[in-house]
């Protein structure tokens, strides 16, 4: 039986089913017999947490160990939040109900800039003090991973340890270490840090030290523990087959925004478009085999119950064995009502037994990347995406009965202009006219055609990380002009709100001067600030002035190329050559190949120890 | 093909569970099981299934049911029962399985057992004095106007430790529906006892003439 507290708090609030746990595939242990107890935060809700397939992959790999559990808490909604602090409830995982306070290690995960207040909201609600040096060996280890970790700095004060790259063999070596320690027993929290660094890609933010210049740049990182690198190598899974996918997941039992079998075909991706900061996080790109996929896709719908499964990876497209893999999946799963769909496809290599293939059961929408609207600002982010090839694509699509489009674009990229935002407009207008021009269209049907529109926010560890993001007054400007230059009603246009993608960019380029800015805005009621009735810019901006900090520093003034960013301690094996030569071929509006075809010498290469792919065979 | 009613519990996590989510929840348990259940025929085949009587969100029951349809021949209804006890999500306890035998549509009462803290007793006995006890019963087809008296005239209790159990039987008909929250909303408005601290367990069904309905 739940506590009575917690009883009342979940006869108060909605959808009481999202703080109850239980649900099919949740693993549950006898806490007695647990050497290791780990809790995985996701700083958002439930539905977007379980929606986050990393967690999926961490939380059955941990608890493949007969003497760790691993558990999930979430971010409470704002009902919840409430309810739990009238109550004093504090926050408490999923499986077991106890508190996070009883764990050994409390991990979160960092996909998102504007999920930082809320982690502070999820220690505050389980009343672990905010910063890692106000933790002594009483309280769990505060941990964090995931793409954010690239630049950490905003919020490297509240966390003891930071993940840089791959989890798989990094956090159970993480907890390793943890059991060992209990086992000695009176192991400092410092020298259990010191053991810790050693593993792969770990960063301990205490262990450095950063100076800054007079005019606000940083001068130096420098390590204060001999044991710390001067600089922290990611940790990286050479062979992705020697991991595969899980084949359970804890099936969620009220909405998921992604409730679906879904299966990682591919890691990292080899088209080099020079926004994208997972394409250059998780280089170089490594692909499972197919019959490794098709098995593990087998038992993970055996397992769990889904009827549609998802290829997901950041490129489903390029890999090398995906028309064999469709072929292998499509000799079971439309027999067992399981549906296939591809999230991420590219144009340029969409084929008609592509379409055939995932199709057999579901139609769905059809979505497109283009991401700029003119074929030169397209070269000037590596988007090798032609209009022929969008034309080729939307026709295949048409004859294949498909009436909705939805095209991706960005605005606010570097040297844009209002030509390449009425392109954004000319382009969705050429779709909706291929479509009345063709043939075999569905008989009396229209065309939908949404233009999704979002705010480019340049981003470490990318050809783009030295350019200034655009203002608000710019973008704002940008998207009335995109409204004006669309004439048809066949044409739908959605964008992104500009200021929440100006607290995205400051985060994104900053130091750690901004953990007290976050903390502060948090006591003053900031959470939850991806979400745009709980985001509160008048207040982030009062709190920027009232603490003196300059947010535009971070993110609208030009990096020098020579410049010590607050990032630089972090190597995701890609070198600042490299990001310096893309950069200035972007600026040339010259484009670079995909590199399984061509290397270009980004450095990834040395993660692997040799080349990425075998160029002697074709792979294109 | 015959009707196959799979009877369950439905307590502690799983009571938070709404009828919409328990319906694919129970959709891809018995696709987990790959038991012989009836899919519809159509463009996007699913499992055919029906609930009786659904459970307002944070009630227990003993008593719930969907029905299903199999084509198999003489099927195993004990191996059904096992084979879907060893999936079901934390809270839903399969109690039996087998071939329909009462219509849903004969269901004509809910019996309810609510727990509230000892000291409910007092208002209990208040309840117990009134002459009339009113409620707004909100409908499909608007709200109506319900004297509770005219179904509960008095709340049984019985002081068990700390707590107080009351048992009720409500009508549970197509024609007319009474939740027992009408009772501890009302217990609430009028006297401040808080309905979130009513413990509401569905303990069976009755048909008209009081048989048990299973």
């Amino acid at each position: 039986m739940f506590d009575p507290k917690l009883k009342e708090a979940l006869g108060r609030v909605q959808k009481p089913g999202r703080y109850t746990g239980g649900e099919p595939g949740s693993v549950y242990k006898d806490k007695t017999k647990m050497d290791v107890r780990f809790a995985f935060c996701f700083p958002d809700t439930y539905e977007v947490g379980m929606s986050f397939l990393g967690e999926k992959i961490l939380y059955e790999l941990l608890n493949s160990h007969e003497n760790w559990w691993c558990e999930r808490a979430f971010m409470p909604w704002l009902d919840m939040k409430a309810e739990m602090e009238r109550l004093d409830l504090p926050l408490y995982t999923m499986e077991s109900k106890d508190p996070l306070t009883d764990f050994d290690a409390v991990g979160f995960t960092l996909q998102y800039e504007l999920s930082y207040t809320n982690i502070l909201a999820m220690l505050d609600l389980a009343h672990i003090p905010f910063y890692a040096k106000d933790r002594d060996e009483s309280w769990p280890l505060i941990v964090a991973g995931g793409p954010c970790a690239c630049n950490s700095e905003p919020i490297a004060d509240f966390f003891d340890v930071i993940q840089l790259g791959e989890g798989e063999n990094q956090l159970p070596s993480i907890c390793a270490e943890i059991e060992k320690a209990k086992k000695e027993g009176g192991v400092s929290k410092k020298e259990l840090l010191r053991r810790i660094v050693k593993i792969p890609g770990i960063y301990i933010p205490s262990f450095y030290d950063v100076t800054y210049y007079e005019d606000g740049r940083v001068k130096a990182i420098t390590p204060n523990e001999p044991e710390a690198p001067a600089v922290i190598t990611k940790a990286i899974i050479k062979d992705l087959n020697e991991f595969a996918p899980p084949t359970n997941f804890v099936v969620p039992m009220v909405g998921a925004i992604q409730d679906r079998a879904s299966i990682e075909v591919l890691r990292g991706c080899v088209r080099g478009c020079r926004f994208c900061q997972a394409g250059f996080l998780y280089r170089p790109m490594r692909q499972r085999d197919a019959s490794l996929l098709n098995r593990a896709a087998q038992d993970l719908c055996a397992n769990t119950g889904y009827e549609e499964l998802s290829l997901s990876s950041l490129s489903t497209s390029d890999h090398g064995q995906l028309e064999e893999l469709l072929d292998d999946l499509n000799e079971w799963a439309p027999k067992e009502h399981v549906s296939l769909s591809l999230p991420s496809l590219r144009v340029d290599n969409f084929s008609e037994s592509l379409i055939e293939k995932t199709t057999k059961v579901r139609k769905s929408g059809l979505t497109f990347a283009a991401e700029a609207g003119t074929q030169r600002l397209r070269n000037v982010i590596n988007k090798n995406v032609t209009w022929d090839e969008i034309e080729k694509t939307c026709n295949i699509a048409f004859r294949g009965g498909y009436t909705s489009v939805k095209l991706y674009f960005m605005m606010g990229l570097p040297t844009e202009t209002m030509e390449d935002i009425e392109g954004i407009a000319e382009t969705a207008q050429k779709v909706v006219d291929l479509y009345y021009a063709n043939p075999k269209r569905g008989k009396g049907k229209g065309v939908q055609v949404t233009i999704s529109c979002a705010c480019f926010v340049p981003k470490p560890h990318t050809p783009f990380q030295f350019v200034p993001m655009d203002t608000e007054e710019m973008l704002r400007a940008k998207q009335k002009h995109l409204l004006e230059s669309v004439h048809s009603r066949k044409i739908k246009v959605n964008y992104h709100d500009s200021t929440t993608s100006f607290l995205e960019g400051v985060f994104a380029k900053g130091d750690r001067r901004l953990a007290p800015v976050i903390l502060e805005a948090y006591k003053r009621g900031c959470y939850f600030d991806g979400w745009e009735e709980c985001f509160k810019y008048d207040t982030w901006m009062q709190v920027f002035e009232d603490m003196g900090v300059d947010p535009k520093f971070y993110c609208q003034r030009p990096i020098g190329l020579d410049e010590v960013t607050p990032w630089s301690h972090m190597d995701y094996g890609v070198t600042h050559e490299y990001l310096v030569r893309e950069y200035n071929k972007a600026l040339a509006a010259q484009t670079t190949q995909p590199c399984n075809r061509a290397c270009h010498g980004c450095g990834a290469n040395k993660l692997l120890g040799g080349p990425c792919f075998d160029y002697s065979q074709n792979l294109v | 093909m015959i009707t196959v009613r799979i009877s369950f519990e439905k307590k502690n996590e799983a009571s938070y569970i709404s009828l919409l989510d328990l319906q694919r929840v129970m959709q891809r348990i018995l696709k987990r099981s790959g038991l012989p259940v009836w899919h519809t025929l159509g463009f996007n085949p699913h499992i055919y299934m029906t609930f009786a009587c659904p459970l307002s969100l944070g009630q227990e029951s003993e008593c719930e049911c969907v029905d299903v349809k199999t084509e198999a021949e003489n099927p195993d209804f004990a191996q059904w029962q096992t084979a879907l006890n060893a999936i079901m999500p934390a809270g839903i306890h399969i109690t039996h399985v087998g071939p329909v035998q009462m219509k849903a549509d004969l269901i004509a009462y809910a019996c309810y057992e609510i727990t509230y803290p000892a000291a409910a007793a007092a208002v209990l006995d208040q309840y117990n004095a009134l002459d009339s006890a009113p409620v707004e019963k909100h409908g499909k087809k608007g709200n109506k106007i319900i004297e509770l008296k005219e179904h509960i005239p008095q709340v049984d209790y019985t002081v068990e430790g700390e707590n107080v159990r009351i048992f009720l039987c409500l009508p549970a008909s197509q024609q007319l529906n009474l939740n027992p929250s009408l009772l501890t909303g009302f217990l609430e408005a009028k006297f401040g006892l808080p309905a979130v601290n009513a413990g509401i367990l569905r303990k069976k069904f009755l048909t008209e003439d009081k048989q048990l309905f299973a």
